[in-house]
């Protein structure tokens, strides 16, 4: 059931509990994590927190605290599928959830006791009626009653023959429902796509509360800024939420121009920029950050020679030696930095870049740290999926989650130049695969696989960073192909995960379009194409468009979904 | 004493500050604490303050001698006398270091605060050292420093003593006197 209160029916619960908080892999369910521990830390909540990457560490995970715990608090996982039937909790167990996957599965919705769903009010779900889906259990007893009654000889043929009647015509009434409930919910499960982001609402909760820190509200903005780099929203739903955190940023942040009673510099402070969407590009060289963004590496098509040349007349409309523009940012002349944004955008506009500025939040403390919401995203994404191997495995986890607090700056700059190296390999790979003509339309889709001998190709054996992968090669794609139909494509992206055991990771994507609302079939279609070649396959991450299978399997599990989807 | 001694001493100094929770009078060894109602000033010591504001459940307040004009006066008087003046507090470096690490954003102008608290403090360590240095060279038999603070006299207090032993040491070493013996060979 959705929780109203989210005060009453939530926090007040579990203030007094001890409470296992199990959160999900991604910077979203991060921030959400980080606002939540603060709050805890004022109240005195005693929790518990294990970071779970996929289904089966969430099972593993709840079977080994279920007897210590009665109340359990989900980060960015088990919203979309019934979660009742996978764990089997006891009656006294309570689970809820803050996830913005959806669609929600309709049995989390209408379980009135043990699951309750923490969604942003005005979020608009189109979950289906309750009577479409369910029906009560004392319909069929009314039949085998009825079965069994008339014992009577006299009457019995003619009631018998009334009796028959009725029967068949109640069972077409069945058989009728039962095939609208299946339309229905195969309507309603077919798209995948993504919610309010969770640090969004528990920033709410806390806001609600009236203990929402400009600390918390920058988190928010982070967990936001990570659903607008992964593509997981439109962009309407982006601006839209921008407008509400730019609110709470006013109301937090207005005292700076006051001369009496001036902030000291350690405060920190956010600031709303409409600056430009190159990656890193502050703690960077411009034209490094300009060669690896993928906005601006598609467009130039930086991957022909042409393309180069391009670039070097984009910079030069503008007026930037290539000397400065090559060397960091900071050092860059103060005469050229002052205008660099209007510049740039004029000159965008020229080479048919129109977007190259977004709406996005800054945030300020001390003399030299100055971040912008997206490389923060960049270096937390980075640094939890780093492939270096220092201890157990939540190591990357909680290194992830401490650079997200302000004093662990150092953290935050290894994870800045893990991202650097990250965006380097992407545009390399991206680059190889175009040239080389890796990307092949399978008909209803393109289809890209990686070979084990590329380089950096062990980076991407990880999900987010193969999503990420995949999103920039069909960007680039788009841009490269003259084809106008393979441009409506949607991508799968096939990656080796692990060697020795001979698994490839396998991700699909919506089609890059632009004004598409990002809704993604291939988790069902992964599924379905599973059951029918009974392909070794693992279906382990929350994102159900992300599958693990034998590379043996491979090829027998595309053409089931070629057939599948054509 | 250690400096972290020094600190936890000053902890037992009143503040005031207005808190965003109401709780009945709490009687606790040391005296009684409260009652704390929302948007009321109330005093207590700083360790309870510090813990309540990390918990966000009250405002600081600064103390009245925390204060720009203030504090440029007492420095500027500093700099002029040759012996100690009286300084508002006398923990007022431990209140400085603590009002400011936790609470900076209840305090207008907490950078300058800073520098000022800084300023004084250095010429208040200047004069202590010139005047620890005469003690020793001039061997002294007793010195009377006034207004010192608790934590200036901890910075000096072990180098002083142990200097001063050893001075002690070497005078009576030097002078001839009937019951030092001399080695035999």
């Amino acid at each position: 059931m959705f929780v109203t209160d989210c005060r009453r029916e939530f926090y007040d619960v579990i203030v007094s509990q001890r409470v296992l908080l199990l959160v999900a892999s991604d910077v979203d369910a991060l921030c959400a994590c980080k606002i939540l521990q603060a709050l805890f830390q004022c109240d005195h909540v005693q929790y518990t927190l294990v970071p779970v990457s996929g289904w089966q560490e969430l099972e593993t995970a709840f079977l080994e605290h279920k007897d210590q715990f009665k109340y359990f608090v989900f980060i960015n996982c088990g919203a979309n599928v019934d979660l009742l039937e996978i764990l089997q909790p006891e009656e006294d167990t309570y689970f809820f959830v803050c996830d913005s996957h959806r669609p929600i599965n309709v049995v989390n919705v209408y379980n009135e006791t043990q699951v309750k769903l923490l969604v942003k009010q005005g979020d608009d779900l189109d979950v289906p009626a309750y009577d479409d889906i369910f029906r009560d259990e004392e319909d069929e007893e009314e039949l085998s009653e009825d079965e069994s009654d008339g014992s009577e000889p006299s009457d019995k043929r003619r009631r018998f023959e009334e009796e028959v009647i009725e029967r068949t015509a109640r069972r077409r009434q069945r058989r009728e429902w039962e095939a609208r409930r299946r339309e229905i919910l195969f309507d309603y499960e077919q798209y995948e796509y993504h919610g309010t982001s969770s640090a969004m609402v528990m920033f709410d909760l806390a806001w609600i509360m009236s203990k929402d820190l400009n600390d918390m509200l920058w988190w928010a903005i982070v967990g936001l800024t990570d659903q607008w780099v992964q593509d997981k929203i439109t962009q309407m739903k982006y601006v839209t939420d921008i407008g509400v955190l730019q609110r709470h940023v006013s109301r937090h942040n207005h005292r700076n121009e006051d001369e009496e009673n001036s902030l000291s510099i350690d405060c920190m402070r956010i600031a709303f920029e409409y600056d430009l969407r190159l990656a890193l590009y502050q703690h960077w060289s411009l034209y490094e950050s300009l060669c690896n963004t993928s906005y601006t590496s598609a467009n130039l098509k930086l991957w022909s020679v042409q393309g180069q040349k391009r670039l070097q007349e984009f910079l030069a409309d503008m007026g930037l030696p290539l000397k400065q523009v090559k060397q960091k940012f900071n050092s860059m002349d103060m005469s050229l930095k002052e205008n660099l944004r209007e510049m740039i955008e004029e000159s965008a506009n020229k080479f048919g870049m129109k977007d190259l500025r977004v709406q996005t939040f800054s945030i300020h403390f001390g003399f030299k740290n100055k971040f912008l919401a997206s490389d923060i995203v960049y270096a937390t994404a980075s640094l939890m999926e780093s492939i270096e191997k220092e201890g157990p495995e939540t190591t990357n986890f909680i290194k992830a989650l401490d650079s997200l607090s302000r004093g662990n700056l150092d953290k935050l700059h290894q994870g800045l130049d893990l991202a650097k190296k990250q965006l380097c390999a992407i545009q390399q790979t991206v680059a190889s695969c175009i040239c080389t003509n890796l990307v092949i339309s399978q008909g209803p889709f393109l289809y890209c696989s990686l070979m084990e001998g590329m380089p950096d190709v062990k980076l991407f054996s990880k999900p987010v960073s193969l999503c990420l992968l995949s999103k920039y090669l069909l960007k680039s794609f788009v841009c490269s192909t003259k084809n106008k139909r393979c441009k409506l494509l949607p991508l799968i992206m096939a990656a080796p995960m692990d060697v020795e055991q001979g698994t490839v990771i396998m991700v699909g994507i919506p089609p890059e379009t632009e004004s598409s609302d990002k809704k993604n079939f291939f988790g069902r279609a992964f599924e379905k194409a599973a059951d029918s070649t009974n392909s070794r396959t693992l279906h382990n991450h929350f994102d159900m468009s992300i599958i693990e299978l034998k590379t043996e399997d491979r090829s027998k599990f595309l053409d089931a979904l070629i057939s599948l989807l054509s | 004493m250690e400096p972290a001694e020094a600190e936890f001493l000053a902890e037992k100094e009143l503040v005031t500050i207005v808190p965003s929770f109401s709780m009945d009078r709490v009687h606790l060894i040391g005296g009684d604490l409260g009652p704390f109602n929302p948007g009321l000033p109330v005093e207590v010591p700083v360790w309870l303050a510090i813990n309540l504001k990390q918990r966000q459940k009250c405002r600081l307040i600064p103390p009245e001698w925390m204060d720009v004009e203030k504090l440029e006066e007492i420095r500027d008087q500093e700099r002029k006398e040759d012996t100690f003046t009286p300084m508002p507090s006398p923990y007022y470096m431990e209140l400085t270091k603590l009002l400011l690490n936790y609470a900076s954003d209840n305090i207008p102008k907490a950078d300058e605060i800073r520098t000022l608290v800084k300023d004084t403090w250095d010429t208040r360590m200047a004069k202590l050292r010139l005047s620890a240095d005469s003690f020793v060279r001039q061997q002294e038999a007793h010195a009377k420093l006034d207004n010192l603070t608790l934590m200036e006299i901890n910075t000096i207090g072990t180098f002083l003593t142990q200097a001063l032993d050893h001075m002690y040491k070497l005078r009576t070493n030097l002078q001839p006197s009937g019951s030092a013996e001399s080695q035999d060979f």
